[in-house]
């Protein structure tokens, strides 16, 4: 009976989510079948709202009136869309697009809008039950964006401090994730037995769950049961002059949380690099190296000269794009440091942003604080693609 | 400049032998063409040369020197290849200086060198240019343009008009032809388009699965041909082959199948290989093939056969005939005004018959 009941539940799912696209595709068709009539803007700013007024105050009761508020002003952008834009053209692909663009609107657009709203209120632990009763916050400007960079969302580290901390775990992760996929590529590029073999074992790690990889070496850095320090204590074993030169084991967790998340994050980002490198490698024609080496260059000379130009394209996007992940990167940092209570030494903006949301509950200050981080990565992208665009476009 | 020697050149992948003892001696300036069809192992012969491939047996000497064992860099050898591998990053001047860079040469020669070749190629204008940014004409030019600026003792071109259209082919053919005079320089250079062949060559090098079938100059393997692959390779339209036997009658050699039957004149095959029942294969050319033309002493008797198809061409037409169960192609004077049909009278030229023996192909005639 339990499997019937599930059945039945699913069905009824499926069949919700159906109709709520029927509905939708048919209520933008009627913004195409009808936006040249003279009665269109009337219906449309009377009908429509009023119809979603019934709706929204028998399901929503309190937030109604301030919803249908947006909601008229998002039918009549709707409208003015249609009638202006649209002029009834490409009537097939906006009605394809439009389930695709509401989604998109239900998971971006209003989360960030939101967001943006919160960062220029005061939500915090003494202001929720207010909020919850009255549906309003108190209005503050832009104090909470002074806030990000005159107070520190921990309690040990300052916002500047996290900021040069951030851009040296990006950099140096970067950096060693484009150079361990480029040797890693370079090597798998050649004709050598087992190539396939060996591919799979190094893209393993990007293909587990980063959760079980990431907990998995933190075992391994581990003070006395860890893989690592194992290591260095039989090394020290075997060769006991090198305790002289100051090899000794290691409480990486405790004494170089940092290190360790940027070890272990280096060893998860190279699979990525290798693929994306491997792939540009494979598509340069051999007879560009056949040239060289008539032309008389040497190994290196070849990498400089054909190699690394020749594969830049494919590179760019995958170091934007790597550059962007690591930067947000706060599954590391968190599974490595995070959990109960954890160290603020390996903390970098967004697992700091983490921990002022969900551990001080600061919602507006974090509002205001994932708006600067998204600031800046976004002029870093903007900057960084534009530079590519300009250096594809003089060849 | 410099001479070229292959000696006993074998090269296998695996079990699969590409070339089995190639030989071949190519003089100091001389333009020699390596032609063959695709896969005899003309490419790969050219890239051993040049230090691309790995020689499995045999020594190649460059200027007397044994380079076998050479980086392709020391062998003083230029390269242009069929997809001219122009970097893509390097300007149309870069990629011509390139080599010269590497050498740490000094910057006044290299300009020197470049504006030298840029003039003989006509690149001048395009030398700030990306390869990217050029037709595939001026693309080839500036794969040219970057093996004369390192002064070779070799050119070697790896069929570097196959990229290009047919019109565009026929211009750079005699570009390449007025280089040479202008470089007079030892040029080898790989086709499998026989036309180019017998243009640009001083002499040709026809190979077939891996072996050398003939070498000499343009004239001779086409009058000449050793071979039935020769013969059927070198000439455009392609040599009508016909095969039957021999017999003896009265001293003179006659050939015969079920469509044709004539007496073979001792001028064309000596009297020793002509053997009462001797398989052979006649091979005449279109142009000998004579219709509706009174033949001379040196020609056969007349033969009766049917016209199929007539291929107007401007000046020449190509007529596809059939005698008995024999098809032969004719070319001839413009305009042959006859229908398709129609019954014509034709005799062959003796003068240019050849004639190979049908088990070893291997050509009998004077």
């Amino acid at each position: 009976m339990n499997i019937l009941t599930s059945i039945g539940e699913v069905s009824w799912f499926i069949l919700l989510v159906a109709a709520g696209v029927a509905a939708l595709v048919g209520y933008l068709y009627s913004h195409f079948k009808f936006y040249s009539r003279s009665w269109f803007f009337p219906a449309v700013l009377a009908v429509f709202p009023a119809l979603a007024l019934a709706v929204f105050g028998g399901l929503l009761g309190g937030y109604a009136f301030k919803l249908w508020l947006s909601f008229l002003a998002a039918e009549a952008a709707i409208a003015v869309f249609f009638r202006y834009v649209v002029k009834g053209r490409h009537t097939v692909p906006y009605l394809l697009l439009a389930p695709a663009f509401v989604g998109l609107a239900l998971l971006l657009v209003y989360p960030f809008v939101f967001e943006v709203y919160l960062s220029f209120h005061d939500l915090k632990l003494t202001t929720i039950m207010m909020w919850k009763n009255t549906g309003t916050l108190p209005f503050v400007g832009i104090d909470q964006y002074i806030k990000v960079f005159t107070t520190s969302p921990l309690s040990e580290t300052t916002f500047w401090q996290l900021l040069l901390r951030t851009l040296v775990w990006t950099f140096s992760n970067v950096f060693f994730h484009v150079l361990g996929g480029f040797i890693l590529a370079l090597m798998l590029n050649n004709s050598i037995r087992f190539k396939g073999f060996y591919r799979t074992l190094l893209v393993i790690p990007w293909a587990m769950p980063q959760v079980v990889a990431v907990l998995a070496m933190r075992g391994e850095f581990h003070a006395t049961n860890g893989f690592v320090n194992i290591v260095i204590t039989r090394l020290l074993g075997f060769f006991p002059f090198l305790s002289h030169l100051g090899v000794a084991p290691v409480q990486w967790l405790t004494d170089y949380p940092l290190l360790t998340c940027t070890l272990i994050n280096i060893w998860l980002g190279i699979p990525f690099m290798m693929v994306v490198i491997l792939g540009g490698l494979q598509s340069i024609s051999s007879s560009y190296y056949d040239a060289a080496d008539i032309d008389g260059a040497s190994y290196f000379q070849k990498l400089r000269y054909i190699t690394l130009p020749l594969v830049r394209p494919v590179m760019m996007p995958a170091v934007t794009l790597g550059t962007v992940w690591t930067f947000n990167n706060i599954n590391v940092i968190y599974l490595v440091t995070g959990q109960a209570g954890g160290t603020e030494q390996a903390d970098i903006l967004v697992s700091a942003l983490y921990k002022a949301a969900f551990t001080y509950n600061r919602y507006s200050y974090s509002a205001a604080f994932a708006i600067v981080v998204f600031a800046m990565l976004f002029f870093f992208s903007v900057f960084y693609l534009k530079s590519f665009d300009a250096a594809k476009d003089e060849r | 400049m410099a001479t070229v020697q292959f000696k006993k050149i074998v090269k296998k992948f695996g079990d699969n032998v590409v070339l089995n003892g190639v030989d071949v001696d190519i003089k100091d300036h001389e333009f020699v063409v390596i032609v063959g069809p695709s896969g005899c192992g003309k490419t790969t012969l050219l890239r051993m040369l040049a230090g691309l491939e790995e020689i499995s047996d045999g020594e190649i000497f460059i200027d007397n020197l044994l380079v076998n064992e050479l980086h392709p860099s020391k062998r003083e050898i230029a390269m242009v290849f069929q997809d001219y591998a122009l970097y893509p990053h390097m300007t149309v001047e870069e990629n011509m200086n390139f080599a010269l860079r590497l050498r740490k040469m000094d910057k006044a020669e290299i300009g020197a060198r470049v504006t030298e070749a840029a003039n003989i190629l006509q690149l001048n204008k395009f030398l700030k240019r990306m390869p990217k940014q050029l037709s595939g004409g001026q693309r080839q030019r500036v794969a040219i343009g970057r093996a004369i600026v390192r002064k070779p003792k070799v050119f070697l071109f790896d069929e570097p008009l196959s990229n290009l259209d047919a019109k565009l082919r026929e211009e750079m053919r005699v570009e390449i032809a007025k280089l040479y005079q202008r470089l007079n320089a030892t040029i080898i250079y790989v086709t499998h388009d026989q036309v180019e062949a017998m243009t640009l060559a001083g002499r040709i090098v026809i190979m077939n699965h891996g072996i050398v079938q003939q070498v000499g100059s343009p004239i001779e393997v086409y009058r000449k041909p050793v071979n039935l692959f020769v013969a059927g390779f070198i000439g455009s339209p392609t040599m009508n082959f016909l095969s039957g036997k021999l017999a003896v009658k009265d001293g003179v050699a006659v050939f015969s199948n079920e469509s044709i039957t004539m007496p073979i004149p001792a001028f064309v095959l000596p009297q020793k290989e002509a053997r009462e029942g001797r398989e052979v294969v006649l091979g005449i050319r279109p142009d000998d093939v004579l219709v509706e033309r009174p033949g001379g002493d040196k020609c056969s008797c007349k033969i009766d056969g049917v016209l199929e198809v007539c291929e107007l061409l401007g000046h020449r037409e190509n007529l596809y005939l059939k005698v008995g169960g024999q098809r032969l192609l004719a070319t001839v004077e413009a305009f042959f005004n006859r229908s398709p049909g129609s019954a014509v009278s034709l005799c062959f030229n003796y003068q240019n018959m050849h004639v190979f023996d049908k088990a070893t192909e291997q050509r009998i005639s004077e």
